[in-house]
C-alpha cells in the first residue's frame, strides 16, 4: 500500500513537467503522428539501459549504470529487492536462522552459570519484525534509486516483436540499446498429478508467510534451502522430518561436508528419512497424511517400503528453483534457453540475442545475492565505462550455508580437484575439533574443516568447513584463495588464539 | 645479506653438532639437548617440537603463587589465567547480551535471570585442569622430562632446579631456552593496592564472585575482564591513567570502550588511583586523583568489592641469575635482549614469549617463534620467525580484531598524504532484530596511496571478530591489494563481507554509513 504511494510520487517527481512529457532523463521518440494523446501510447521510451526485474543483480547493475552516466529504468512486477531469490531472501534467512541460534543458546545458558533463562518462543513476533524490517529495506531502495535517478516502471515485462529488442509494460513500450533480464528465479513445485496431493504442501515463498510456528514440518529436499529450514524449524520447536531421495544431504558440497551436515541434522534431532521419496498426501482432520516410499537407490533387489507420517500441519516442498522467464517472450527474441529453462549466457553474461544480457536466478548459475550484485556492477562497467574485460570470475566464489552449526565453503570439492588435477597432485587437509565454547556445555557440535591442495607448491584451491562461526570465517580465507595463497601461505600466518579459525592456519 | 648471515649460522651449528656428540656428561647429572626454562605455550611447543625431532629435551616449569595466593599447573599463562579461561568467561558474557537480545527475537524467558559465578568458574577452572593434564600427557607422549621446579642458570650449560620442598638438582644442556613469560604488575606507590587487591592471575580463580568491580588500567587484560564482569551482570569500572588499548589503532580503541559505557561499564577517564582500604565491611574503599587539567585535580572515592590491576606486566626473570651468566637485560623492561634468532647476549641461550624484549606478548606468536627455534636447533631448518603483520583479536564484548598497522603507525611511517583509509559503519543484521545500538562497529582498512594501494593495516570491529580477522591475515601475508579484497565477492548476510564492500575514502569526508546490501 504505502509502496505504491511511493511509486506515484517518485515518478512524478522525476516528471516534474507536464505529464505527456517523458522522464527528464530519457529521449522519446515520437511516432507518425503528432497528436499529443496518441503519443502517449505510440511512443517508445528510450534509456541507455534497461534492466528487467529489481531484485539484488539487477538493482545493482542499474545503480552502477547510472552512475557512469547511462540513463536507466528498472522494470518490476514486485516488491524492490526481489523476494524470490534476492537479498531479501536471505535476508529473512538470515534473521530467522538467529532467531534459531538463540535456542542453542538457551540450552547452554545453565552451563554458564545462568539460572532461570527457560524461554518460550513467539513466531508472531518475529515475523512481525523481520517483516518491518524488510519493508525498510524496501525503502532503502527505493531511495537509492531515487539518488541515482534511475526510473522504476512497474509492472510485467514482455518482449515485442519489434525488430529492435523492445519491451511493452501495462501498454508503454521501452527500448535500449542494452538490456539486462535479472528477473531470478521462484522455487520448483510438485504437480498433483505426479505425487497426489503435493498441492496441499507450501515453498520456502511460504515458510515466510506462516503465522506459527508448525508443530509438525515435514521438508522434501536435500539441497541447501531444505537443510537451512529443517534446521530453523527443529531450533524453534517444531517436531521436523527431512524426506531425502538418497543417502546424504547437500551431495553437490564436498563429501565431508555432505556427511557431517547429515550427522549433525540427525544429532540435532531431526528425523531423517534416506533414499525416500514422498508418494502422496491427504488432508484429515488431524493434519496431513503423508505416505513415503523408501527404498535403497544402490540396492538393485532391494523392496521398496511404505510409511506413513501423520498429523502434518506443514509440508514444504524444497526440491530446486526455476528461472523466472515465463511471459516474457523469450522464444520470440532468439535468446537460448537450456533445458531447464535457464537463460544461457557466455562469461560475459551475453545471452545468444545481441544488446541483450541475463544474470542471476534466471541464468541457473552460483545462485547467491552477492554473486548476482558483483555480475550486475561487472556488466555495467564493461557497457558503459568500456571495459571490455570487465566480467566476474565464476571460480572461487565463497558460499554459506545457515545450517546448525553453517558450513562454509569456496572452491573444488576435493574430489572435484582430483578429477582436474589427478589424485596425485591433490593433498588435503583436514581436522575435527569441538570448539572452546563447547568443552563447558553439556550440548555438543564438531567444527570439521577441510583444505584441498594441489601441485607442488600446494596451492590451496578449496577449503570447506562445517561448525559454529565459519559463516563469519570464510570471508577473509575466500580473498587470500583468490589471490592464490598456497599452504604455506597459511602454515606462515599468525594465529589468533583462542578461535576455531586458528585451526586452518595450524594445520598439520 | 640476512639469508646469507643465516645461512653461516646454520653451517656454523651443523659443525658444531658434528664436533660433539649430543648432550654433554656430568656425573649423577641429567644432560640434555635443550632444557626449556618455563611451561607456558611457547615453552612447551618448543619442546615438543624439538623431542618430535629427536632431540633429548626437559622442561622447567613452576608457578610462584600470586600474592593472593592463586596457584595453578602446567601450561603457562594463557592456558590457566589468560586466554582460555577468560575466552570461556567473555562466551558467558556474550551469552548474557544474547540473552537480552532473545526478547527481540521473540522468545520470552519468564522471571528474572541470575547469573551464578561458582557455576561458572567450577566449569572453567574443571576445563583448565582438563587442559593441564593434557599437556603433562603430551609431554610424556613425546618423551619429554618434566620437572614441577624452579630453574636459574649457574653457567652458559648448567641449570640448577628447586622444587618446592627445597629439593636440588642440576641439569646440563647444549642449548637452554627461557620461556618464563611475565606476570600482572603491581603498583608500587598505592597503599594497600598488593594487599587487597586482585590481578588476571586470580580472577579466574576466584570461588565467589567478585561482585562489584574497579579495574585499573585499560590495556586489553584490563578491558576484557571488566567486560566479561559486566556481561554477566556486575557492577564493572575501569579507571584509565590516560588512553585505552595503547599501541592500538586509537580509534578503534574508542569504539571498543565506547561501546561498553553504553552497556553499563563505568570509566573514570584521566584517574590515579591513591590508596586502597579494607573498610570493617570488608568492602574495599578505593580514592583516587581526578587530573582535569593542569591546575585543577580532584580528589574521589568509592568502595567496591574487588580491586584487578591491570596496569601492564613484568617479565618473569627474577632469580634466573641472568646477568650473572652474561644473559643481557633490556634497562627499561627488564626483558631479556634477543636477535632474529631469539638468541641471547649468550650463543647457546634463548628467550621466547612475553620475556623477551621487543617480541608481541602473544600466545601464537611464542608458539610459532619456539617451533622454529626448536626446528633451528635441531638442524632441521633455519627459518626464522616473522613477527610482521601478526593478526590478534581483543575479546571485548564488542570485539575488535586486526592485523597490520594502525592508522597512527601508518601516517607516521608513510605520512598522512601516502595512505588511503577506507572506512565503514556498519550494521550486522543479528543487531537489527535486537534493535541494538550498532554505532561501534565499524570497519577501516589502511592502504598504501601509491601504485597497488597494499593493503597496511586492516581493522574490525563486530560479532566474531576473531574467526573473521584469521583469513584477512593470510591475505595481507600474501600481499594484499585493496583491488583484490574489492573483488571478492562478499558472503550475504554476514559482518566479514562489509570488508569487501568497503569504498568510502576518510579523505573524501562522505558519509560512511552503509545502507542497503
Amino acid at each position: 500500500m504505502g509502496f505504491m504511494q511511493q511509486t506515484a510520487h517518485h515518478d512524478s517527481a522525476l516528471a516534474f513537467v507536464p505529464f505527456f512529457v517523458p522522464p527528464i532523463s530519457s529521449i522519446t521518440r515520437l511516432g507518425p503522428t503528432s497528436c499529443l494523446w496518441r503519443m502517449a501510447s505510440d511512443a517508445v521510451t528510450r534509456f541507455d539501459f534497461l534492466v528487467i526485474g529489481g531484485g539484488s543483480g539487477g538493482l545493482a547493475g542499474a545503480r552502477r549504470a547510472a552512475e557512469l552516466g547511462a540513463t536507466c529504468a528498472v522494470i518490476e512486477n514486485n516488491r524492490l529487492g526481489g523476494t524470490c531469490g534476492g537479498n531479501v531472501f536471505h535476508v529473512f534467512w538470515k534473521v530467522m536462522w538467529n532467531t534459531s541460534v538463540h535456542a542453542e543458546y538457551l540450552h547452554d545458558h545453565a552451563d554458564y552459570g545462568f539460572e532461570g533463562a527457560q524461554a518460550h518462543f513467539s513466531w508472531q513476533l518475529i515475523k512481525n519484525k523481520r517483516d518491518a524490517y524488510v519493508s525498510h529495506l524496501n525503502q532503502i531502495y527505493r531511495n537509492n534509486l531515487d539518488k541515482a535517478r534511475i526510473q522504476t516502471i512497474q509492472g510485467n515485462a514482455r518482449f515485442t516483436d519489434d525488430p529492435e529488442p523492445t519491451v511493452e509494460v501495462s501498454g508503454k513500450k521501452y527500448t535500449a540499446p542494452h538490456i539486462l533480464i535479472a528477473t531470478g528465479g521462484h522455487p520448483s513445485t510438485v504437480s498433483d498429478e505426479d505425487v497426489p496431493g503435493a498441492s496441499l504442501g507450501i515453498t520456502s515463498d511460504g515458510f515466510f508467510e506462516l503465522e506459527s510456528c508448525p508443530r509438525h514440518s515435514v521438508l522434501v529436499g536435500a539441497g541447501y534451502i531444505a537443510v537451512e529450514m529443517a534446521g530453523i524449524l527443529s531450533s524453534l520447536g517444531s517436531k521436523t522430518s527431512l524426506i531425502i531421495r538418497h543417502d546424504g544431504v547437500l551431495r553437490n558440497f564436498d563429501a565431508l561436508i555432505s556427511s557431517n551436515c547429515t550427522k549433525e541434522l540427525e544429532n540435532s534431532g531431526i528425523d531423517l528419512w534416506r533414499n525416500t521419496q514422498v508418494k502422496s498426501v491427504q488432508k484429515t482432520e488431524q493434519g496431513l497424511n503423508i505416505t513415503l516410499g523408501t527404498k535403497d537407490v544402490k540396492d538393485k533387489d532391494a523392496k521398496e517400503k511404505t510409511d506413513r507420517i501423520q498429523g502434518v500441519d506443514c509440508l514444504l516442498w524444497a526440491i530446486g528453483r526455476e528461472p523466472n522467464t515465463a511471459g516474457l517472450n523469450l522464444s520470440q527474441m532468439g535468446v537460448k534457453l537450456d533445458p531447464k529453462g535457464c537463460i544461457v549466457v557466455d562469461e560475459f553474461q551475453n545471452t545468444t540475442r545481441q544488446g541483450i544480457y541475463a544474470l542471476g536466478d534466471v541464468c541457473g548459475k552460483a545462485l547467491l545475492t552477492p554473486v548476482a550484485i558483483a555480475a550486475g556492477r561487472k556488466l555495467a562497467h564493461r557497457l558503459f565505462e568500456g571495459k571490455a574485460e570487465s566480467k566476474l570470475d565464476y571460480t572461487n566464489i565463497p558460499t554459506v550455508v545457515f545450517t546448525h552449526p553453517p558450513i562454509g565453503t569456496i572452491g573444488l570439492t576435493e574430489d572435484e580437484a582430483i578429477r582436474s588435477w589427478g589424485k596425485t597432485s591433490v593433498k588435503a587437509y583436514t581436522t575435527s575439533f569441538t570448539p572452546m565454547y563447547y568443552t563447558i556445555t553439556s550440548r555438543k557440535t564438531k567444527c570439521v574443516m577441510k583444505l584441498v591442495c594441489v601441485g607442488k607448491e600446494e596451492k590451496v584451491v578449496g577449503l570447506h568447513m562445517q561448525g559454529p562461526g565459519c559463516d563469519e570465517m570464510l570471508q577473509g580465507f575466500a580473498v587470500a584463495i583468490k589471490m592464490g595463497a598456497t599452504k604455506a601461505d597459511f602454515d606462515n600466518t599468525i594465529a589468533i588464539h583462542p578461535t576455531s579459525s586458528e585451526e586452518l592456519v595450524t594445520m598439520r | 645479506m640476512a639469508a646469507f648471515r643465516r645461512g653461516c649460522a646454520r653451517w656454523q651449528q651443523v659443525r658444531f653438532l658434528g664436533a660433539r656428540a649430543p648432550g654433554r656428561t656430568f656425573a649423577g647429572t641429567h644432560h640434555y639437548d635443550l632444557v626449556v626454562i618455563g611451561g607456558g605455550s611457547g615453552g612447551l611447543a618448543c619442546s615438543r617440537e624439538a623431542a618430535q625431532l629427536g632431540q633429548k629435551v626437559a622442561v622447567l616449569d613452576h608457578v610462584q603463587p600470586s600474592a593472593r595466593g592463586t596457584a595453578w599447573g602446567l601450561g603457562g599463562t594463557c592456558v590457566n589465567v589468560g586466554c582460555i579461561p577468560k575466552k570461556l568467561m567473555h562466551q558467558a558474557a556474550l551469552l548474557g547480551v544474547a540473552m537480552d537480545d532473545a526478547g527481540k527475537f521473540g522468545w520470552s524467558i519468564p522471571g528474572p535471570v541470575s547469573h551464578d559465578w561458582s557455576t561458572l568458574a567450577q566449569a572453567v577452572q574443571n576445563y583448565v585442569k582438563s587442559l593441564n593434564w593434557g599437556h603433562r600427557v603430551q609431554l610424556q607422549d613425546r618423551k619429554v622430562k618434566y620437572f614441577n621446579t624452579r630453574g636459574s642458570l649457574l653457567d652458559r650449560h648448567t641449570v640448577r632446579g628447586l622444587d618446592a620442598k627445597g629439593t636440588e638438582m642440576t641439569l646440563t644442556a647444549r642449548n637452554i631456552v627461557i620461556a618464563t613469560g611475565g606476570r600482572p604488575r603491581y603498583p608500587t606507590h598505592v597503599p594497600g593496592a598488593r594487599e587487597f587487591g586482585i590481578t588476571s592471575d586470580d580472577l579466574f580463580w576466584l570461588k565467589e564472585s567478585p561482585g562489584k568491580t574497579l579495574v585499573v588500567g585499560a590495556s586489553y587484560v584490563g578491558l576484557e575482564c571488566a567486560g566479561l564482569l559486566a556481561g554477566i551482570g556486575l557492577d564493572a569500572s575501569v579507571m584509565v591513567r590516560s588512553v585505552a588499548l595503547r599501541g592500538f589503532d586509537q580509534q578503534m580503541a574508542q569504539l571498543v570502550t565506547g561501546h561498553m559505557e553504553a552497556r553499563g561499564t563505568r570509566f573514570h577517564w584521566g584517574c590515579v588511583p591513591t590508596s586502597v582500604e579494607k573498610l570493617p565491611s570488608g568492602l574495599l574503599q578505593v580514592k583516587w586523583t581526578e587530573v582535569r587539567s593542569d591546575l585543577e585535580r580532584v580528589e574521589r572515592e568509592d568502595t567496591f568489592s574487588s580491586v584487578l590491576w591491570a596496569i601492564g606486566r613484568v617479565p618473569e626473570t627474577t632469580g634466573l641469575n641472568l646477568p650473572q651468566v652474561g644473559v643481557q637485560l633490556h634497562p627499561d623492561t627488564g626483558k631479556i635482549v634477543v636477535a632474529t634468532d631469539e638468541r641471547t647476549t649468550v650463543s647457546n641461550v634463548y628467550a621466547i614469549g612475553d620475556v623477551a624484549e621487543g617480541r608481541p606478548e602473544l600466545t601464537p606468536t611464542a608458539v610459532k617463534a619456539g617451533k622454529l627455534l626448536a626446528r633451528r636447533l635441531a638442524g632441521q631448518s633455519n627459518q626464522l620467525m616473522d613477527y610482521h603483520s601478526v593478526p590478534t583479536t581483543v575479546f571485548t564484548p564488542l570485539e575488535y580484531g586486526c592485523v597490520g598497522l594502525s592508522e597512527e603507525s601508518a601516517e607516521s611511517r608513510y605520512g598522512k598524504d601516502n595512505i588511503e583509509v577506507y572506512h565503514a559503519f556498519y550494521k550486522p543484521l543479528e543487531f537489527t532484530i535486537a534493535e541494538r545500538d550498532a554505532s561501534h562497529c565499524y570497519v577501516k582498512v589502511v592502504c598504501d596511496r601509491a601504485g597497488v594501494q597494499r593493503v597496511l593495516g586492516l581493522h574490525f570491529t563486530g560479532p566474531s571478530a576473531g574467526e573473521v580477522i584469521q583469513g584477512f591475515a593470510v591475505s595481507v601475508r600474501c600481499g594484499l591489494t585493496y583491488a583484490q579484497l574489492r573483488d571478492t565477492v562478499g558472503i550475504h548476510p554476514t559482518c566479514a563481507e562489509e570488508l569487501t564492500k568497503i569504498h568510502i575514502t576518510k579523505r573524501s569526508g562522505l558519509d560512511a554509513t552503509v545502507t542497503g546490501c
